[in-house]
């Protein structure tokens, strides 16, 4: 078949109209020399993407049997997606459609009205050259697996699991130790402002047990994963006996590994030298939910108690939020079981950032607890030496210490994020897909990432981006939907890969494989993103991005540049 | 009685804008409510968000951009809740839809009908630092960018000159329609998710900080403005009278929480990113951050804070926050505090920013009244029945997500909307 392009320039009213020699444009456009082989139709419109403009284009296409379509008109950002749609209705492929911005590009910045109509007829004559290199791609559709696994069965993995367990979709949760609940089991009670007690957190425990769609794996941790959003390939081992495998079939990956206390020993900005008398708050929770009572090693009730804050936190170099709040209840859980305990508070800076926490710090100071604002400090044993935030150098005799130490990831963070291939951010902690809007995703489709493992989080917290990875996998896999994967992705050239492996380093989503039989490399369609960074990196140049192979992009600049 | 499956989100800002896009790939059909001409929120406002100094717009614009083109979600703009009755699953809700005069389809947001305007009035979106005509978009770059027309001051609206045809005439789409008409709508819905935000304190009873009395005394979003591009001076960091640039800056932490009650949790971080700024285009200029306590919860947050601190700011401690008087001494403004010792000190600045608490927004607690739910002390949505990791209301059906529930920074408030996407699946798919 012939070609032929359809080249429609938007007057986008007075916008590039008043702007631009739409005439002069028609003209010199029909009139290209290098395009006097090619069968050209060249009009003009109002407005292209009114309800009106959107029906014209489609009729013209299917009239004019086009071939090829050029608009001129506004930025991609605006009509992009518009004037796809409307090659959409039509037989012509989308990918052999090509927008030019003679808006923001020309009209709107070019004072001079000739030189913006030279610059948009040389935009436009790249926008022609370019869509002749342009090839129909077609979009594929992928059948989906709903079924999620959770990794790590603490409060934000139960919480996912509950949400995400229905008729339709089968969760998998494992956990590496041998039962569910994770830290906040451990504890006591909760902080005022929380509204509850512990009951519904040990609730979730027998719920998650008892749900038949939930399949709880107990001692075990992943052994691989492979695959991508909608169809990973999972096997998972026996903590104790990495040879007894399961293999598992799931669309999606919550991650709520949790987090881990900064060791009391490892405490260097406050110089602890003997941690005999010193805890931290997990132990006193512990301790209180086993006996009732907050005893020291030799089981005497502590008479003096410094409760110190942000013990490690210079050395992570992120606050870990909630130590302020639980060391707050710490204090009243002291004063609670004995008035006459002495009880400090060691802090530097008060983080309460929820709205109910000043409440619950003005009710914890009216039980007679002394709060030293300090700016260093040594620990000898159980004797506090201090300067306080008057410069005042001080010290106290306590016979108990309870710390704050920070929240850091957990035990294998690293080894994880090798598997599951997300990032780690600088603090150990996985990287979400984006900080502010996209905050329980990571760069890999289809792998979530919530509670601790996510970065310092209260009970609160974690439970919420659970609740949140549960929205995003409602909305990303729907049972019995089929998956479009992206069109235009990378493809590698096998008869020019050296196998040097360049790409598998440079790509972020980890969706190049190196097949060693072959001794190339590989692009898994279904992951890439089409971000062109292996194609930058490849020395042998055998990498290419559909619709932004060198051929096009070459006839599109040549032009533009001539 | 069958189930609605349709979602009503009341307020724009980054928590409704998740929902909007998640329950529309679910395929449900959303109504977005928001009550101003532009949808965003206050995240627009910004500049450049903490901590990466990502640019706000191009962070939000797609999201704007992706919601207005979506045929599944109806943004109705200039619209209030009125009315809602019914359960969780069928609730039928009336609202009313302001007239904008200016036709959404037709306009192509040009901008050709404001200038021959004669009414000139001040323009509270950009925090009343400049000005705007009777029919105006709130800032450059607003979405949908399709202007309004005040119809209390157009003075053929408000009858002063019936003869004033003056921005229809400019039209050349003939989008203008001074004879359009407030609308009464009535939508049945399966669940509503409130995300109306934030507004911030009024300072001005504060009469110790000077706030009103003297100019060179500025709220935390007044600075936002005057630093960005598509602000009141396009990003040029002058004081009131439009030239002299200050050299000396004193950013106050916490101010109104004693009157709130409760830490704001984004303050700490918006002032160290202020001084950012400062430090940014005024390199000379000496930049202090007055603190009571220090507040960075998130991972990411210290490092920011403490490169700050290194390169752009003076933290100054100060032991009692209410015990702070700015006065104004030999045409500088005087900021009297007390330090680490309890001694009363001052420091000599041009400009100061008061980083206020944030409020509850203005309207919520008619809000809260017309769809029956509970709120605490300070007029935020209470999540109940437990207030922990919930985003349910007291009525069931109705969900809160974002600043609506309380204070919280950007990730936190989609985070609390992406929880309310799952509920509200979890109850028009059950």
């Amino acid at each position: 078949m012939s070609e032929k392009i359809g080249i429609y320039v938007c007057e986008c009213g007075p916008n590039i109209a008043s702007k631009v020699d739409i005439e002069k444009i028609k003209q010199e456009i029909s009139n290209l020399e290098d395009f006097k082989d090619v069968e050209l139709v060249v009009k003009n419109h109002k407005l292209l993407c009114s309800v009106a403009g959107k029906k014209y284009l489609e009729n013209e296409i299917n009239e004019n049997n086009l071939t090829h379509l050029v608009c001129a008109a506004c930025s991609p950002r605006d009509h992009d997606t518009t004037f796809i749609n409307v090659c959409k209705k039509t037989q012509l492929n989308p990918y052999l459609y090509q927008l030019v911005n003679i808006r923001e590009h020309c009209a709107w910045i070019i004072h001079d009205k000739e030189e913006a109509t030279a610059k948009a007829i040389r935009m436009i004559h790249a926008g022609m050259d370019r869509v002749l290199y342009q090839q129909p791609l077609e979009e594929k559709q992928l059948d989906s697996n709903p079924d999620v696994l959770i990794i790590g069965g603490g409060i934000a993995g139960m919480e996912a699991a509950l949400k995400l367990a229905s008729k339709d979709r089968m969760v998998f949760l494992i956990e590496k130790t041998d039962k569910l609940g994770g830290k906040s089991a451990k504890l006591k009670e909760l902080l005022p402002r929380q509204g509850v007690n512990l009951n519904i957190l040990h609730q979730k425990i027998s719920d998650v047990q008892s749900n038949k769609h939930i399949k709880v794996f107990t001692n075990t941790e992943l052994a691989s994963i492979v695959g991508f959003l909608g169809n990973f390939e999972i096997v998972i081992k026996a903590v104790n006996n990495p040879n007894n495998t399961t293999d598992l079939l799931a669309g999606a990956v919550v991650v709520a590994t949790g987090f881990e206390l900064k060791g009391a020993a490892s405490l260097d900005s406050y110089n602890i030298t003997d941690t005999d008398e010193i805890y931290n708050a997990l132990e006193i929770e512990e301790m209180l939910s086993q006996h009732g009572t907050i005893t020291r090693r030799n089981g005497e009730e502590p008479k003096k108690v410094a409760l110190i804050h942000c013990v490690g936190r210079s050395e992570v170099g992120y606050c870990s939020k909630i130590c302020c709040n639980y060391l707050l209840k710490i204090a009243k859980m002291l004063k609670d079981q004995s008035a006459k305990i002495e009880v400090t508070e060691f802090f530097k800076d008060l983080c309460l950032p929820n709205k109910h926490d000043e409440d619950f710090y003005e009710q914890v100071k009216t039980r007679g607890i002394d709060f030293i604002r300090f700016k260093n400090m040594t620990v000898d044993g159980t004797n506090v030496k201090f300067t306080d935030i008057s410069d005042a150098k001080k010290q106290l005799d306590v016979d108990m210490i309870i710390v704050g130490t920070a929240m850091i990831p957990a035990d294998g963070a690293k080894e994880l994020a090798e598997l599951l291939k997300i990032d780690q951010h600088e603090t150990g902690f996985y990287q979400e897909a984006h900080l502010k809007i996209n905050p329980v995703s990571t760069n890999t489709d289809g792998v979530f990432v919530v509670g601790g493992a996510h970065g310092p989080a209260g009970i609160s917290e974690s439970m919420l981006q659970a609740q949140a990875a549960a929205g995003k996998i409602f909305t990303q896999l729907i049972p019995g939907q089929k998956i479009i994967p992206e069109v235009k992705v990378s493809e590698i050239l096998e008869a020019y890969c050296t196998g040097c492996k360049t790409c598998l380093d440079v790509c972020g989503y980890g969706a190049i494989y190196f097949d060693e039989d072959k001794g190339i490399s590989v692009v898994n369609e279904a992951i890439c993103r089409g971000c062109g960074n292996c194609v930058g990196s490849c020395p042998s140049g055998s990498i290419r991005t559909r619709h932004f192979t060198n051929p096009q992009l070459y006839q599109e600049v040549k032009e533009a540049l001539r | 009685m069958s189930r609605s499956d349709h979602v009503l989100i009341i307020g724009s800002g980054v928590a409704g804008m998740e929902a909007c896009l998640m329950l529309s790939k679910a395929g449900k059909k959303v109504t977005l409510v928001e009550k101003l001409s532009l949808i965003g929120g206050k995240t627009i406002k910004n500049e450049e968000t903490f901590p990466n100094m990502d640019c706000s717009t191009c962070l939000v614009a797609p999201i704007q951009q992706e919601i207005l083109q979506d045929s599944s979600i109806n943004v109705l703009t200039l619209s209030s809740v009125e009315e809602v009755k019914g359960d969780a699953g069928n609730f039928t809700v009336a609202i009313n839809k302001k007239a904008r005069y200016v036709d959404m389809i037709a306009c192509l947001g040009c901008g050709m009908c404001y200038p021959p305007c004669p009414v000139e009035l001040i323009n509270e979106w950009e925090e009343n630092l400049t000005t705007k005509k009777a029919v105006y978009v709130p800032c450059a770059g607003a979405l949908p960018n399709v202007p309004v027309i005040d119809a209390e001051k157009c003075l053929h609206l408000n009858g002063t000159d019936l003869e004033c045809n003056k921005c229809m005439e400019a039209c050349m789409f003939g989008a203008i329609n001074l004879t359009e008409k407030d609308e009464k709508l009535e939508l049945n819905v399966g669940a509503i998710l409130i995300a109306t935000g934030y507004d911030m304190l009024d300072i001005c009873a504060i009469k110790d900080l000077g706030y009103g009395q003297y100019p060179g005394v500025y709220t935390a979003m007044e600075f936002e403005r005057l630093f960005a591009s598509n602000g009141p001076t396009e990003g040029k960091l002058v004081m009131r009278d439009g030239e002299t640039i200050p050299t000396s800056v004193a950013i106050i932490h916490c101010v109104g929480r004693t009157q709130t009650h409760y830490c704001s949790a984004v303050c700490c971080m918006a002032s160290s990113k202020h001084a950012h700024f400062l430090h940014h285009k005024l390199s000379d200029a000496q930049i202090y951050n007055i603190y009571s306590d220090i507040c960075l919860p998130d991972k990411t947050y210290q490092k920011f804070h403490e490169d700050v601190k290194a390169h752009s700011s003076q933290f100054i401690y100060q032991s009692d926050r209410d015990k702070m008087k700015i006065t104004e001494e030999n045409g500088k403004l005087k900021v009297g505090y007390l330090d680490n010792n309890n001694k009363d000190t001052s420091i000599q600045v041009d400009m100061v920013i008061l980083a206020n608490a944030l409020k509850p927004a203005v309207g919520s607690d008619e809000l809260e009244k017309v769809l029956g739910i509970n709120h605490d002390k300070f007029g935020f949505v209470e999540a109940q029945p437990f207030r922990i990791g919930s985003v349910t209301t007291s009525k069931p059906g109705i969900f809160v997500a974002g600043c609506a529930e309380g204070p919280k920074d950007i990730q936190s408030s989609v985070i609390q909307s992406e929880a309310a996407v799952a509920e509200i699946l979890s109850l028009l798919n059950s």
